[in-house]
């Protein structure tokens, strides 16, 4: 008999409506009047964002049904819903927190008739990136706008948008900001903004070659942050050594000054360092068209870099690192002024 | 009767950033690249903190696991679930700033003060806090894989608290270098549900397509076995096995019967006790966590309502029964030291040791119970392995340990741990062919990641090549020219011998087929 009275179950569609209905509420709402009636609306919502999340992830006993997603993500998007749940984060527990941030990322690689339309939301409304991006300035949003903003950025547009932003200069400090997990996110983001979309990427640096390589040698390099400088040194590696920057590389390795900077990583304590530093270090030793002023670098610290290249051993065995070392060796010892 | 929840998170107390703050009062724990020791936060009252100390420059080669680690314990909120109040990097290291557990954790208050094990009226007080920790962090998508009694603590109020989740994962955390796209959204044909572990970007090498492929409740069920063996633990003072010679035979007799009558025959063999003491109640609970079939095994939140949790004491009840009398966090983790050596498996908090290297593993904390090397022949649970889930390969590779570490040294260049498997496989007895087939499945898939980072490597020397060649002189070309013919025959060879391996490894599958076949065939006649 019990199934008489079983309310009707709603489909995904209307569960995105009234998500929307109680966003819009606390959206309008200007402080928590802590009244009952607005917590008994808070357990609501929370309610629905977790359902949204069993629809879109599964269940322990139940597989994701491709064409509820489907709904659940046009639904979502033909409005304005994503906005609403952004402003409306710090208002929910940390439970519902999660569970948004995890709808948020899901509904990115959302097919609808086998397109995203996650995309096209947010090229009508970039402005979102930039209350995502500013979460890194607040403590208790940081990690859930982050992690929102690195699935975002997997649409090529977005990432475009963001590396070409006022922001990215932020991403400077962000990456150095004292709480540890909140830094290391931005890094990661960071790291993704910079290594994902290729033409992009190669587009952005070569565009903003100078300010970008000045802030990223003396904010990040240099930084009295060991940590810092361990992520910068290896990301640098990334993007020289990938394919598609190979112009940027050929720019960065004429320099004197990123010279200097590299040789002084190399000979840092930290292994993880000098190892990563190596990495790039290589690039300036092979280049074939090395500038006058580059060559006398070498040349002047020859027998400095040498022994010090000799010296430097990894702790386990690598074929390759060992053939990269020799030719560097070689390339140096040949060197004349 | 209570404000929003939204303004508990705002109102919580911001612990300093920088290391002058705190006080550094004791060393309590320590593993092989992290310290952990009691302090006080000066300008909160002189509160006294935990705090983990972990080197980054040593052997973590990737700072994404830190990451995650920290991301897990800021974001996990729960009464039984050890947090960190924040943490911050000081020079080389980082300190993650946790409340302080003054009676330290079971492992350590068993070795010292209850050798034979506890009541199991203790017990239950500890699994059931346990449980509702596991049941939380399941709920959250989250993994813990290395439960064990040295990472349950327990504070001077009796409250019982899961901690360290340096090899915690998350099904949610999406990994970027792999297209993870549809293994969210698609549905794959045959798993039951979504929630799959999809976080296999990081090591894959050794993880097994199985594992990959696994439905949540095969993956979270992992956990559920070590609860188990904890349970164990507890009740006889140290983990199953641990008297055992590290013998294969009796290995396979063991695991293919694990159960709770087993245990005094062959699993505590020589010591007293006896199953008698334990009531029925317990013993049924245990069993089901250790069932072979991890679809078998009951979820954390369904082995809260077992019998055995019914009428459970509270935390008050340790106090009096554990903690009383018991000397300080500090004090026994000295006692610790000096007989051990300073060097020893004294992490009583359990400092963050689970590194890559196996032959560290090895010395130092193979498995959950940092026992000696007998201790670890039944723990189904490497740190570090990210296919603990399926025990047979696990078992396999695990007594094949001594040859892995000899072989893996070898390859290390190719950085695989590719001959563990392989060699583990060799070793198979027919009687177990289920195994082998898994274990070719993790050997082929090991190897089309070899092949495939090898075909990597590859194009880099080739993209070198051009790019050097591009701006040299004739001379220069030809010789680096040279040097990369070398080295692309080289690492041709390699790969062929890899090719040559996984050949005969299916050689000897289908030998064994071909043997398993005639003798199901002539047994029936017969």
């Amino acid at each position: 008999m019990k199934g008489l009275f079983k309310p009707k179950p709603r489909t995904p569609i209307d569960i995105v409506r009234q998500t929307r209905d109680l966003l819009i509420f606390f959206d309008r709402s200007t402080e928590t009047r802590d009244s009952k009636r607005d917590e008994k609306q808070m357990v609501e919502l929370c309610k629905n964002i977790r359902e949204l999340k069993s629809i879109l992830y599964g269940s322990s006993d139940s597989e994701p049904v491709s064409e509820a997603c489907a709904q659940l993500t046009q639904e979502f998007f033909k409005e304005d819903t994503l906005r609403l749940l952004i402003k409306c984060i710090p208002k929910l527990n940390l439970e519902a927190r999660k569970d948004a941030t995890q709808v948020v990322a899901n509904l990115q690689r959302q097919p609808v008739q086998s397109k995203l339309i996650a995309s096209d939301y947010l090229e009508k409304n970039m402005d979102l990136m930039d209350v995502l991006i500013a979460g890194y300035e607040n403590t208790d949003m940081a990690l859930h706008y982050g992690a929102m903003l690195r699935e975002c950025i997997r649409h090529q547009i977005v990432a475009k948008y963001v590396l070409n932003s006022p922001h990215m200069k932020k991403f400077f400090d962000y990456i150095q900001l004292p709480n540890f997990d909140i830094a290391a996110d931005a890094a990661a983001t960071f790291k993704e903004l910079m290594t994902r979309h290729k033409s992009t990427v190669a587009e952005f640096l070569s565009k903003n070659y100078e300010w970008f390589f000045a802030d990223y040698n003396s904010k990040l390099l240099e930084s009295s942050n060991y940590i810092t400088r361990r992520l910068a040194v290896k990301l640098l590696g990334d993007m020289l050594l990938d394919r598609s920057n190979s112009g940027v590389m050929t720019r960065y390795v004429s320099s004197r000054e990123n010279l200097r900077i590299l040789m002084n990583l190399l000979r840092e304590s930290s292994k993880s360092i000098q190892i990563e530093a190596f990495h790039v270090f290589k690039l300036f030793a092979a280049n074939q068209n090395k500038p006058p002023d580059i060559i006398s670098i070498f040349v002047a610290n020859k027998s400095k870099m040498l022994r010090l290249l000799d010296e430097f051993k990894i702790d386990k065995e690598d074929a390759q690192f060992e053939a990269d070392k020799a030719q560097v060796m070689e390339e140096i010892a040949a060197l004349e002024a | 009767m209570k404000t929003s929840m939204a303004s508990n998170i705002v109102e919580r107390v911001q612990y300093p950033l920088d290391s002058s703050s705190y006080k550094i009062i004791d060393e309590i724990g320590a593993g092989n690249s992290a310290v952990v020791y009691k302090a006080i936060c000066i300008p909160i009252n002189s509160i006294p903190v935990a705090i983990k100390s972990i080197d980054l420059d040593r052997s973590r080669p990737d700072l994404d696991d830190v990451r995650r680690e920290a991301k897990t314990l800021s974001l996990l909120s729960h009464p039984n679930i050890l947090k960190a109040h924040c943490s911050f990097t000081v020079d080389r290291r980082l300190w993650v700033v946790m409340p302080f557990m003054a009676g330290g954790s079971l492992q350590s208050i068993i070795s010292h003060s209850f050798q034979n094990g506890l009541t199991e009226q203790s017990i239950a007080v500890i699994l059931k806090d346990t449980l509702n920790a596991l049941s939380y962090l399941h709920g959250q998508g989250h993994l813990h894989r290395d439960i064990k009694s040295g990472n349950i603590l327990v504070d001077s109020n009796g409250l019982v608290k899961l901690a360290d989740f340096g090899v915690s994962a998350s099904i949610y955390e999406s990994n970027n270098s792999v297209g993870a796209c549809s293994s969210y959204s698609s549905s794959s044909s045959n798993s039951s549900s979504s929630l799959m572990f999809t976080d296999f970007a990081g090591t894959p090498y050794w993880m097994a397509p199985e594992v990959i492929h696994s439905h949540n409740g095969y993956s979270f069920k992992a956990d559920i076995w070590s609860f188990g063996i904890t349970a164990l633990e507890l009740a006889h003072g140290r983990p199953p096995l641990s008297h055992l010679p590290p013998s294969k035979s009796m290995m396979l007799n063991i695991t293919k019967r694990f159960r709770f009558s087993d245990f005094d025959k062959y699993i505590y063999k020589g010591h007293s006790g006896g199953s008698n003491k334990f009531s029925k109640a317990f013993k049924d609970m245990v069993a089901s966590c250790l069932n072979q079939d991890p679809a078998k095994r009951p979820s954390a939140e369904k082995l809260l309502k077992h019998s055995f949790f019914k009428n459970c004491k509270g935390p008050e009840f340790l106090v009096k029964n554990v903690l009383n009398g018991l000397p300080s966090v500090e004090k026994r983790y000295k006692e610790i030291k000096v007989t051990m050596g300073a060097d020893s498996n004294g992490n009583d908090d359990d400092g963050d040791d689970d590194e890559n290297s196996v032959v560290n593993v090895k010395q130092r904390r193979i498995s959950g119970w940092n026992f000696n090397e007998d201790g670890l022949k039944l723990e189904p649970v490497f740190p570090k392995d990210p296919c603990r889930e399926d025990h047979d390969v696990v078992k396999q590779v695990r007594f094949e340990e001594e040859n892995a570490i000899q072989v893996e040294e070898d390859v290390a260049s190719s950085g695989t741990v590719i001959d563990a498997n392989l060699n583990a496989s060799d070793e198979v007895d027919i009687d177990d062919v289920s195994g082998v087939v898994k274990n070719r499945e993790a050997t082929l898939a090991t190897l089309s990641v070899l092949k495939g980072s090898l075909e990597q490597e590859l194009g880099q020397v080739k993209f070198l090549m051009s790019l050097i060649g591009g701006n040299g002189e004739e001379n220069h070309v030809a010789e680096s020219e040279e040097k990369t013919v070398k080295e692309i025959s080289k690492l041709r060879m390699e790969l062929e011998t890899e090719r040559k391996k996984n050949l005969q490894l299916e050689l000897q599958l289908e030998n064994i087929k071909l043997h398993l076949i005639s003798s199901t065939a002539n047994s029936p006649t017969s």
